[in-house]
């Protein structure tokens, strides 16, 4: 059994990969058992989210206990998690008590941690030069003044042309060639490993 | 006066000494009594002390040797004497003048005919002792000539010419070697020949040869025992003289009385066998009843219960302070120590603190004073925007469309400009919304936005009606692609629990291709990548557009989409300059101040970057000044 288990694991894996990835191919032909194996997929998706859920739940109870002085945040963790998920029971997921909650919590707590973020990162670049520059610290920091100066007009001076020209070029030709690089790189490992799992030589399902 | 001549340097000892008065030697053990004619011999080489020579006088009387002694034959008591001869006597320091007369008298020795008539008289002896043994018969006439010409050294009668043909014939003699039974038989007698000659040393034949030559005589060297040390000295200092060639010694043969005293060879020696009568039996186990072996009994072998032995220390009480001081210090080191206060003013934190109200007051400020001083973007300096409005103002009234939210509530300051025009855009065109998300936190983010959209058109005091919400779709890709294939199968409720596509105008919908666009909101590039690739494909140019919302982070990755040949993306709003772009080619002038609170945020954001970096240049050149200076 632990011998069979393992190889009909790899079987339906296989055959599910190469049914999906042929659907791209003959989308008449095969469509319609490559929707079913999607609704499966989806399924088992959304459940792991709830296993997710679950997971965090458990992690967060059993800090309650061994954490000391911590374990607050846990406890307010588990306390908001409980009272929207009775919210959203009671009133639905777009209702106004649940809207309430999303807009004057979860909204405002996202956006003052990227304000945070800013600010945290204007200071790192006027403290760039503190330390020893070198030639790639000078480099990048004009790149930044750049982009800032490109990217709005700036109070009481307008809107230069020849600034946002430059801003547009520095975006899309040497950060564009760089980031297509790395995306490059991912879709080659991410079609090496789609083969090894289609050939049965990765198994992440086990096995 | 009849003496013991010490076997091992050579001298002549008074007779009632047991030891030799030169070398002490033991001299009844191995030494042998010199007859009158040796004594003589004896004195013409080495001359008496002065010592010596009264003792001599007084000792004139003759003595008759002990009968044992008379019993044995002269030539053997030369035979003994030679193999008892010492193999390196110590010589004696003599001065030049000593040396070279006795070399002389060596050398000069008076012929002794007597000689031969000696050893004859031996080989009758002996011949009379091998009668008796009844032996003579078996040995051929011409070996006991043989014999005695070995013995006595005696050339043979063969003429001088015959013998140097005889020698030039032949090779060269080679020392003859002992037989192994003579060599066991000598091993397993009992004269030791200690002293004596050993196999190793057998004298070579030429030195026997130069030895006959120097004396003249053969059989010199058996009346006369020669030191080896004299006979090196008068070989090396007399120059050799032309000798005659000499026959070689023909190989003795042996006779047959001595050919039957050859041990045995064949028969081996056993191995030695170990006498285990003393041995004791053993008793038990499967050996039982055996003798002189290990019992295998398990008694033997049967582990005891090792002895106990007190763990107590004997500690003194130094020894004891010490052991308390060691754990006094180590639950000390245990023991949490107090975190050390930091201090809160400090010069990096006023920094930061300055840095954050230089930059949030002006901001605030243009937001209170609704600032609308900076102008607003142009949509043609703003790639995307005008294809995107024209896109969705091309959009058939009440034709569905399909917006996604899939952007965090923390862009919710940059997206939000845009997005709300694009709803507000579509609700005057009065198309119907599908909301879907990919976010677990876009369905709130959708429903908040279309209610604030819908409350927000001129004239509405109600929320939008024409619009549903499907709700989260999870799978990541996989839900995409599920979704642009079949879309009913994927979700096919709303989040009210209605079966939408049943009823008008999602009844007409059967794929994402019978929507009139998909517009995607997102603030990530990977999130707008994957629409694009997995329903991208699905939409034709004929089908609809896709239409992206972005954020300025994800533009440039987008951008090629957009202005790819044919593009996959055809209308694009990136941005809160390219929302509020849009919003001013739809005609929404927001009077908000958020775009001149923006203008004002990346002016001083350039400034505190400038300003800090100009002073961090300026500190770091003083300090490396203070370097150089010190």
């Amino acid at each position: 059994m632990k011998r069979i288990l393992p190889i009909t694991n790899a079987v339906i894996a296989v055959v599910s990969g190469l049914i999906v990835l042929f659907g791209y191919f003959f989308p008449g032909l095969l469509s319609g058992i490559q929707s079913v194996l999607i609704g499966w997929a989806i399924i088992i998706a959304a459940f792991a989210l709830l296993v997710g859920v679950f997971n965090l739940v458990m992690v967060h109870w059993k800090k309650t206990g061994t954490e000391g002085s911590n374990s607050i945040y846990s406890i307010v963790l588990l306390i908001s998690l409980f009272i929207t998920i009775i919210v959203a029971g009671l009133s639905g997921p777009t209702g106004s008590w649940t809207l309430w909650i999303f807009n004057n919590f979860q909204v405002p707590v996202e956006v003052s941690l990227l304000a945070v973020l800013a600010i945290v990162l204007l200071y790192a670049g006027a403290r760039l030069l503190s330390r020893k520059p070198k030639w790639y610290t000078i480099l990048f920091l004009i790149t930044v003044l750049l982009v800032l100066v490109g990217s709005a007009p700036l109070f009481l001076a307008g809107e230069s042309a020849p600034l946002s020209a430059l801003r547009s070029w520095l975006s899309q030709v040497p950060a564009i060639a760089g980031a297509r690089g790395l995306l490059l790189g991912v879709a080659l490992g991410t079609v090496a490993t789609g083969i090894r799992i289609l050939i049965g030589i990765d198994r992440p399902y086990g096995g | 006066m009849t003496d013991i001549i010490c076997p091992l340097c050579g001298k002549p000892n008074p007779e009632e000494l047991d030891e030799c008065q030169y070398c002490q030697a033991p001299l009844k053990v191995a030494g042998f009594i010199a007859s009158p004619e040796d004594q003589e011999d004896f004195s013409q080489i080495f001359p008496p002390s002065p010592d010596q020579a009264g003792e001599e006088d007084q000792d004139t009387q003759p003595e008759s040797p002990p009968p044992s002694e008379q019993s044995i034959p002269d030539w053997l008591k030369q035979t003994e004497a030679s193999f008892l001869k010492p193999s390196e006597p110590e010589p004696e320091e003599l001065s030049s003048e000593q040396l070279s007369e006795q070399i002389d008298a060596l050398i000069n020795l008076p012929s002794t005919p007597a000689e031969p008539q000696k050893s004859a008289i031996d080989d009758e002896w002996l011949t009379s002792l091998l009668s008796e043994a009844g032996a003579i018969e078996s040995i051929p006439e011409g070996e006991v000539l043989l014999e005695r010409a070995v013995e006595t050294g005696e050339e043979t009668s063969t003429p001088a010419g015959e013998e140097t043909t005889q020698e030039e014939e032949e090779p060269p003699a080679v020392p003859a070697e002992r037989p192994a039974w003579l060599t066991n038989l000598e091993a397993s007698s009992n004269i030791k020949l200690d002293g004596g000659m050993q196999p190793s040393e057998v004298p070579e034949p030429e030195e026997q040869e130069a030895s006959v030559e120097e004396t003249g005589v053969p059989g010199a060297s058996e009346h006369v025992e020669i030191p080896d040390w004299i006979s090196k000295v008068s070989f090396e200092e007399v120059p050799p003289e032309p000798k005659e060639p000499e026959p070689p010694i023909e190989p003795a043969e042996i006779p047959g009385w001595l050919e039957a005293l050859r041990p045995s060879e064949e028969a081996t020696p056993t191995a030695p066998v170990e006498d285990v009568s003393a041995a004791d039996v053993v008793t038990a186990g499967p050996l039982v009843g055996l003798r002189g072996v290990i019992s295998a009994h398990p008694s033997a072998i049967q582990a005891r219960k090792p002895p106990t032995y007190s763990i107590k220390l004997r500690v003194t009480e130094e020894q004891r302070a010490r052991v308390q001081m060691m754990e006094e210090l180590l639950a000390e080191e245990q023991k949490p120590k107090p975190p050390t206060s930091k201090r809160i003013i400090t010069s990096q934190n006023i920094f930061r603190l300055a840095i954050a109200l230089v930059l949030i007051l002006p901001i605030v400020w243009m937001i209170i004073a609704k600032s609308q001083q900076s102008p607003l973007p142009q949509p043609a300096n703003y790639p995307g925007v005008i294809d995107f409005f024209q896109q969705v103002q091309q959009l058939p009234a009440g034709a569905p469309v399909l917006v996604a939210f899939d952007y965090e509530p923390g862009f919710s300051g940059e997206m939000n400009s845009a997005v709300s025009t694009l709803l507000s855009q579509l609700m005057a065109k009065n198309t119907y919304l599908t909301l879907v998300t990919t976010a677990p936190s876009g369905v709130a983010l959708a429903e908040s936005l279309v209610k604030d959209a819908g409350t927000g058109l001129a004239g509405s005091l109600s929320s939008y009606p024409y619009y549903t919400d499907l709700g989260y779709l999870p799978g990541g890709t996989m839900g995409l692609l599920g979704l642009a294939s079949s879309p009913k199968t994927v979700l096919p409720y709303s989040l009210e629990g209605i079966d939408v596509w049943a009823s008008a105008p999602l009844n007409t919908v059967s794929s994402v291709t019978d929507f009139g666009a998909v517009i995607v909101i997102t603030n990530d590039p990977d999130t707008a990548r994957a629409w694009i690739e997995q329903v991208g494909p699905v939409l034709r140019a004929e089908d609809g557009p896709i239409l992206m919302v972005t954020s300025s982070q994800a533009e440039p990755l987008i951008r090629p989409y957009y202005e790819a040949s044919p593009s996959q993306v055809q209308g694009m709003v990136a941005g809160l300059a390219g929302g509020q772009a849009y919003s001013r080619a739809v005609g929404r002038q927001p009077q908000n101040g958020v775009w001149d609170a923006f203008s004002m945020g990346v002016t001083v954001s350039i400034l505190i970057i400038l300003i800090g970096g100009i002073i961090s240049m300026v500190f770091m050149l003083q300090a490396s000044a203070r370097k150089r200076e010190d």
